[in-house]
């Protein structure tokens, strides 16, 4: 058995690292194509609030950050709706004020925080059997209501106009989609972190994009690419002896430095022929 | 005939500016109507507040003896501009099937169908954002085709296609309009579309300027309050 599989803790890192590869990926497609990347960097950041009460309050702090996280979402999304304020200014409000409250919070603190370190750069090491189950179950939950509406997601990020005169009422998978990559970046940060986790979300689609020739298409790379990158990364970091987090990030940006300078390289060659 | 769609003394507002100022008119089944003013003029606006994205600040507006909201599935909408990720790979008919309905006779087996109706044939594996502006707008008719939508709203449908596409854009327009029976909403700038395809024209700056046949309403009296200009836009022929 190659060394890798023996450490329990690995095993829990490349089967969550599966999963939540699989949901960013597939939620990415829609982030991406809706022009809201930096929801992911927004939700992420702010949720440092609802870690640092967690720790200060001894709670669970992956159930907190995910509450919380769906409170931000819900917030975004009606500042987004009812107000003046557009979507990034929205989510640059959100990111500091709850960055800010982290701030605060963790001053309380005591001591040593390590695990704080871990959830701003992700630790694969303390992902353990509760967090995996979260992470499994979660993620089941939230990949049946993506696949089941997928349709409509689809419909609502293409064409909001002609979804709603379809009798579809967009509002409401748009605030689906906010809440849903809102837990997702949560389950994510033990791998890749708070500062990190918005990358998982966006640049696999921005690869697949590149080769993709229709959504389906889109969706597939997409997919394969993010568990890819993910499982390569935690390999790397594991045989490297390198911070999980950071390597993941690392490969995926080389992959997809490699995909584009492939995709020139391919187009010279067309135009050549031609 | 009986009236079809019945705007009742509708205002909008955008927070304190007034967009459009208690706006009365109709429209029976089956007329094609067009609605011409300047720019700002409400014309936007009314045809959101038929479709029932926006609801009347004051008054109603009725469709077949109902709420917008309600009959929304009967409506078809070609919006002026269409926005979205051109970077992101959806194909024409991926996006033709994204609307979905009961009846096998709009499944994504009739696509082509639509399609080949509004003369595109071969491009339902290509992406969106590869088409010209003028393919764009025929597929969004096909879309309006493929489930047999009872009115058809164009916001400016000429926009950014040149004169050949115009051309056959408000063809097929009549087309559609003469063999199913679907009445027509256009937006138009061209007073000489307006004059050749509408049955009725509404002339909009806010307030409804004139109503009628385009050859008995569009008269340089009307374009001077509808414009602030007068007979130079004019031909009569």
């Amino acid at each position: 058995m190659p060394e890798i599989f023996q450490y329990p803790f690995m095993i829990r890192a490349i089967i969550a690292g599966t999963f939540v590869s699989v949901l960013l990926a597939w939620l990415g497609v829609f982030v991406v194509s809706r022009r809201m990347s930096l929801i992911g960097d927004g939700i992420a950041h702010a949720s440092l609030a609802g870690i640092a009460l967690a720790l200060l309050a001894g709670w669970a702090p992956m159930p907190t950050a995910i509450v919380l996280a769906i409170i931000i979402a819900i917030v975004i999304f009606w500042l987004e709706k009812k107000t003046n304020i557009s979507n990034d200014m929205a989510i640059a409000i959100i990111l500091t004020t709850g960055m800010a409250i982290g701030v605060v919070l963790l001053h309380f603190y005591q001591g040593y925080q390590p695990e704080l370190i871990s959830y701003l750069f992700g630790n694969i090491l303390t992902i353990n059997m509760p967090d995996l189950w979260t992470i499994i179950i979660s993620t089941v939950i939230i990949l049946a209501i993506v696949a089941l509406k997928y349709r409509q997601l689809l419909f609502t990020t293409f064409d909001p106009t002609g979804a709603y005169l379809a009798g579809i009422n967009p509002g409401r998978y748009d605030l689906m989609l906010y809440i849903v990559t809102a837990i997702a970046i949560i389950l994510s940060i033990k791998i890749v972190g708070i500062v990190l986790v918005s990358a998982l979300l966006v640049t696999p689609s921005a690869f697949s994009r590149l080769f993709a020739k229709s959504f389906k298409n889109f969706l597939t790379i997409t997919i394969s690419s993010s568990t890819l990158i993910v499982l390569i990364g935690l390999i790397a970091s594991f045989y490297l002896d390198l911070p999980s987090g950071a390597t993941i990030i690392l490969t995926s940006t080389t992959v997809f430095i490699f995909g584009y300078l492939l995709k020139n390289i391919l187009k010279i060659r067309n135009e050549n022929k031609i | 005939m009986k009236d079809f769609i019945e705007i009742k003394n509708l205002s909008y507002a955008f927070d304190s500016y007034l967009a459009i100022d208690d706006l009365s008119f109709d429209i029976a089944k089956g007329e094609v109507v067009a609605i011409i003013g300047p720019n700002g003029s409400g014309k936007t606006t009314l045809l959101k507040n038929i479709i029932g994205i926006y609801s009347p600040t004051k008054g109603e507006i009725i469709i077949d003896g109902q709420k917008p909201q309600q009959v929304r599935k009967r409506i078809g909408y070609v919006p002026q501009k269409f926005e979205f990720e051109r970077s992101t790979p959806i194909t024409v008919k991926e996006f033709m099937s994204l609307e979905k309905c009961n009846q096998k006779a709009h499944g994504a087996k009739n696509i082509n169908q639509a399609l080949n109706q509004v003369g595109l044939e071969g491009v339902e594996h290509k992406r969106l954002s590869s088409l010209s502006g003028g393919q764009f707008q025929r597929v969004m008719i096909a879309r309006a085709l493929l489930h047999e939508k009872e009115i058809l709203i164009f916001d400016e449908p000429s926009t950014g296609i040149d004169i050949a596409g115009e051309q056959t854009i408000y063809d097929l327009i009549v087309k559609i309009n003469q063999t199913k029976g679907t009445t027509c909403l256009i937006v138009s700038h061209e007073l000489n579309i307006v004059n050749k395809y509408a049955q009725r024209v509404l002339c909009l700056n806010k307030k409804m300027i004139c109503y009628g046949i385009p050859e008995q309403v569009i008269n340089p009296e009307n374009l001077k309050k509808l414009y602030g200009i007068g007979a130079g836009l004019y031909h009569s022929h």
